[in-house]
């Protein structure tokens, strides 16, 4: 087994148009995702997490620099690129950019036909899915009568369905409440447990100390710090400096 | 109230018929209603409700709502059919006609027989076609729509536009509403002239934010593997209740049967 399956190596990337107004969006950026871990990923609004992400999944080419899968540069081209968008699994922060169909099950199914397997198989994968996010009475339901809540999880389950390698979860918890944050870190463990490897990025640095294996700092489009979630939180000046702050746990 | 018939017709008791029953249904009778007579329409404008309101439980209120809808439309535009005018030099010409008449200065102004009788077949031919049409959208969702639309083979740039068109819909009047609430919170409507100021930047604001919203959207579907075309998979859970199919076909059957008895002139000898 790879040791790392993301890998970003000096990535630049500038948004088109915003070249002169701002500094690049990831400046230099080098980070690797061991395989199997619970990654998280913190930092100051802006500082080029989203687009981070993106690039991850090949929706984006950098500027200059390398991404590469299980060692492998990414290839540019469309061939190449739905196979990386199955095995990394992204999420969007809101949900309504991610539901494509009309009703719960059509969308769980939609990446499926996208992959173009047979019928029998997409039926299977699709009810399995529902049972797996208890979204089975939702199954019929229209996606613009769901409840926040319940699109995240529908938006989860179309992309788990597609049994990606890396899921990347872009903060998952916001929009939630208490109580379906915890329902979706319960989910999001038994995902680990199956074998997934995890990065979420997020501002709750409890739910951060408490959940995670691994820790990235990001700072105006670079790598600042990681390491285990002990580690970094005892930097306490650094974490100062970047306005960041600890968890609640350790003040 | 686009929202409600929405959620109407995902929730009716007729939900788990066949879609493309009902489609066949609803054409066939509006078909029926567009060939025949008044008292074949009016007789499908009632068998509709019956299948609307008893049938499928829509709330009746709902129901008649909508029905007053087409009634307020026929009842503003039909005086015009049924009322003329003619200078009282030509009233001969018109005498006929006149079912009713006054006279004002050098002007007769009358109801016309002719104007009657074709307002009353308009009436009831648009209650009859505008009920079999209410049937399909209150009992089939749009979904369902597009995939009986899909299995009759239609072009998939059609299907999957239609299919666009309907989330958009619902993005955008979200978007609206949050601009709105947006606006309401902060005054913005308090008089006439913040009003106008504030609708102008709630269109503006609307169609940036459509445009952006666009673009994220774009972004989701390449990131499930858009691939040039929008493909689902659907199962099918309907029941064809042979009840229904026998009332269906049955009723069809009377209603052309009274119509073609109607045309034979049996009616009018007795």
């Amino acid at each position: 087994m790879q040791e790392y399956l993301l890998e970003f190596e000096q990535v630049y990337y500038t948004y088109p148009g915003s070249e002169r107004l701002q500094p690049p969006a990831l400046n230099g950026l080098t980070m690797k995702i061991p395989s199997g871990k619970k990654c998280a990923l913190i930092g100051q609004n802006g500082c080029g997490k989203t687009t981070l992400f993106l690039l991850a999944n090949g929706l984006y080419k950098p500027n200059s620099g390398i991404v590469s899968w299980c060692g492998k540069p990414l290839i540019y081209n469309r061939h190449y690129l739905s196979k990386i968008r199955q095995k990394v699994g992204l999420v969007f922060q809101d949900p309504e950019q991610q539901l494509v169909a009309s009703t719960v099950e059509e969308d769980i199914s939609y990446g499926l036909c996208n992959l173009g397997l047979p019928e029998t198989e997409i039926k299977q994968r699709v009810e399995q899915a529902l049972i797996e996010f208890g979204l089975t009475n939702l199954a019929e339901t229209p996606v613009h009568h769901l409840s926040l809540g319940q699109k995240k999880r529908v938006s989860i389950a179309d992309v788990m369905v597609l049994h990606p390698e890396l899921l990347v979860l872009d903060e998952p918890t916001s929009y939630l409440d208490i109580k379906h944050t915890r329902n979706l870190m319960k989910t999001l463990k038994e995902i680990h447990q199956n074998g997934n490897t995890l990065l979420i990025a997020t501002h709750d640095l409890d739910l951060v100390y408490r959940w995670a294996d691994w820790v990235f700092v990001m700072d105006k489009g670079q790598l600042m710090l990681e390491g285990t979630p002990e580690d970094v939180f005892s930097q306490k000046t650094l974490l100062e400096e970047l306005e960041l702050g600890i968890p609640l746990i350790l003040c | 109230m686009s929202l409600q018939l929405d959620t109407l017709a995902y929730t009716n008791q007729l939900r788990k018929l066949p879609p493309e029953h009902k489609l066949i249904f609803a054409f066939t009778t509006l078909i029926i209603s567009l060939c025949s007579h008044a008292l074949v329409q009016i007789l499908i404008a009632l068998w509709m409700t019956v299948w609307i309101v008893i049938y499928a439980r829509i709330p009746a209120g709902v129901y008649w709502r909508l029905l007053m809808v087409t009634i307020v439309f026929c009842l503003t535009s039909l005086p015009a059919l049924m009322v003329n005018g003619v200078a009282i030099a030509n009233l001969p010409i018109v005498q006929l006609d006149s079912w009713y008449g006054l006279t004002f200065g050098q002007f007769y102004i009358y109801i016309s027989r002719s104007g009657s009788i074709q307002a009353w077949g308009i009436l009831t031919r648009a209650l009859a076609s505008t009920s079999c049409l209410y049937f399909l959208v209150l009992t089939v969702p749009f979904t369902e729509i597009l995939q009986t639309l899909r299995w009759l083979k239609f072009p998939a740039l059609l299907t999957d536009l239609l299919l666009l068109m309907y989330r958009f819909i619902f993005i955008l009047l979200k978007t609206a509403n949050e601009l709105l609430t947006a606006q309401n919170s902060r005054g913005g409507y308090s008089t006439w002239h913040t009003s106008m100021k504030s609708l102008a930047l709630l269109i503006g604001q609307l169609l940036q934010r459509t445009l952006q919203q666009y673009s994220q959207f774009s972004l989701g579907l390449q990131a499930r593997g858009f691939a040039g075309e929008l493909r689902f998979w659907h199962p099918r859970r309907y029941h064809s209740s042979p009840r229904y199919t026998v009332e269906a076909i049955c009723g069809c059957v009377v209603l052309i049967g009274l119509e073609i008895c109607r045309n034979a002139g049996i009616f009018t000898r007795i």
